[in-house]
């Protein structure tokens, strides 16, 4: 079951500036679906547009069948809403704005369990002003959740979390994914897409440059090896020198070609330094990509 | 009802806030005396000047630094991608201070008729219907001047306006039959007047028509301000 559709989804601002330009895509149910980009590619842009905070300029965004601007009351119930910045009142405790959230929701969850899934427990009689960025993050967290909902929407949910925390933020995804809550990710975090993502697409500019799984992203782009070698040794494949003297070899076979070259090293006692092969990983293609289309 | 859920958590942040405190509850008590004077401390003028400070300083003036400090802090971003309709929200963020509102005009009001024995309104209905209109009116007058307000600190200096105007335009420090007659009646036309004019028609046989349209205007003018320039994201 398709969740989240967009279809040439524009968005154009009061100054006419175009933060989106027609981008389409479809989020199924259960899936994980991550947004990546450069600063100002219109990521955030896209996902208001899809919580239904506006109406696109042009083009379509459906939720759970229903138009999310339109339909708002229809969608709401359904949906859970993590934004780029937190957005409480500095003044109250952890338990005071869960317990706010809540009353305003048709069925939220109790505010302990709401507290506990995200660690906060133990800092609920504390103000917002004086949590942690990373607690902040988490009290968001939390109220996205308050609501049990079908569609959880993401945005740069680990931003200013320790390494433990983020591992635990990913393992409390992974277990909504599971129950088969759909996500709508954006992150600056490639690791994050990487690791939790089923789908990603790669926005650039407010058009989505690439899209599809992960591997389908990263196999467009070759692997890389790269060491020091002696001045003056003839290379046996092509390759880049910089001007500290460091070699990279491109590749679209990793394995032959570094069987390649580590054969002809040995049989003429050439030793590379500082050896280091690896397969393509999403940050590679992202750069590539941002690289290609600046 | 859900909006509740937001009022009661205004409320404490209201009590948390020293300024918000001192200008409802402690100013109010300090103007009582000038007031007094003016009123030459007769009961119905000086209830009816304390319902007009109340619902300027408390209510307005109040909720445009709520209104500022909300959208600045992102809170009224966060309630606008959760359940709640956009007039809820409103609602909800205004709940205390109208609740406070409320209670200091009764409080007062109160005070004045032991002390003074001030008769019992022959209309209250009118009474009642001059401060929900005021309140209401307020409300959105302050939800239009926050969209033009940038910082928790420029509201001192954007509800001026409305504020002076009102007050010095109601004949609560000087009676409007002081001025010429064009300036008067187009002073009756602002609107903390007609709502004074229904206050006192709770009491007198003054005519309810006029300012019962002139405040229907208010209203009407609020709510397209609203809807046409309320910010719910802060300026970047």
């Amino acid at each position: 079951m398709t969740v989240i559709e967009v279809s040439g989804l524009t968005r154009r601002y009061s100054g006419g500036f175009e933060a989106v330009r027609g981008i389409s895509f479809e989020v199924e149910r259960g899936e994980m679906f991550a947004l990546l980009g450069t600063n100002g590619a219109g990521k955030t842009s896209t996902v208001e547009v899809v919580e239904g905070l506006s109406s696109p300029a042009a083009g379509s965004v459906s939720v759970l069948g229903h138009d999310p601007f339109r339909e708002r009351s229809l969608v709401r119930p359904r949906i859970g809403v993590m934004l780029q910045e937190g957005g409480f009142p500095p003044d109250l405790t952890v338990a005071e704005a869960t317990k706010m959230w809540a009353g305003t929701l048709t069925s939220p969850r109790p505010v302990d369990e709401a507290l506990s899934l995200v660690d906060l427990t133990h800092r609920a009689s504390v103000r917002v002003k004086q949590l942690s960025g990373g607690e902040r993050r988490r009290l968001d967290l939390a109220l996205a959740l308050l609501g049990k909902p079908e569609v959880l929407f993401l945005d740069e949910p680990t931003t200013g979390l320790d390494p433990e925390s983020r591992r635990n933020t990913w393992e409390l995804i992974r277990a909504l994914l599971h129950e088969g809550v759909t996500v709508l990710l954006t992150t600056h975090y490639l690791e994050e897409a990487q690791t939790l993502a089923d789908r990603l697409a790669i926005m650039h500019r407010g058009r989505i440059v690439a899209q599809g799984t992960v591997s389908e992203v990263v196999d467009a782009y070759p692997s890389r090896i790269s060491f020091v070698a002696p001045r003056g040794v003839a290379l046996p494949v092509v390759a880049d020198t910089d001007a500290a003297g460091r070699v990279t070899v491109r590749t679209n076979n990793l394995q032959e070609t570094l069987h390649e070259l580590l054969a002809w090293a040995h049989v003429n006692s050439v030793e590379l330094s500082g050896l280091d092969a690896r397969s393509a990983s999403l940050e590679e293609a992202f750069l590539a990509i941002a690289e290609e289309a600046a | 009802m859900r909006a509740v859920a937001v009022g009661q958590a205004e409320l404490t942040l209201f009590w948390r806030n020293k300024t918000a405190l001192f200008n409802s509850l402690a100013l109010p008590l300090l103007l009582a005396p000038a007031l007094m004077a003016a009123a030459n401390a007769e009961g119905k003028p000086l209830i009816v000047g304390l319902i007009g400070f109340v619902l300027v300083m408390a209510v307005y003036y109040n909720l445009v630094t709520t209104f500022v400090a909300r959208r600045e802090e992102l809170v009224l971003k966060r309630l606008r991608v959760g359940e709640l309709t956009d007039p809820e929200i409103l609602l909800g963020a205004s709940l205390p201070s109208v609740v406070v509102a409320l209670g200091q005009i009764v409080l007062f009001s109160a005070i004045v008729a032991v002390m003074t024995e001030v008769a019992v309104p022959t209309r209250p209905w009118f009474l009642v219907l001059g401060v929900a209109g005021g309140v209401a009116v307020f409300v959105l007058l302050a939800a239009a001047s926050s969209a033009f307000t940038r910082t928790v600190e420029m509201a001192q200096v954007t509800s001026l306006p409305i504020l002076v105007a009102c007050l010095l335009g109601s004949g609560l420090f000087f009676p409007l039959s002081m001025l010429p007659e064009g300036v008067a009646s187009a002073m009756r036309l602002l609107p903390l007047n007609p709502v004074l004019d229904l206050a006192r028609a709770g009491w007198d046989g003054g005519p309810v028509l006029q300012p019962m349209i002139v405040l229907a205007v208010w209203i009407v003018l609020g709510t397209y301000a609203v809807r046409r320039w309320f910010r719910w994201d802060p300026r970047r």
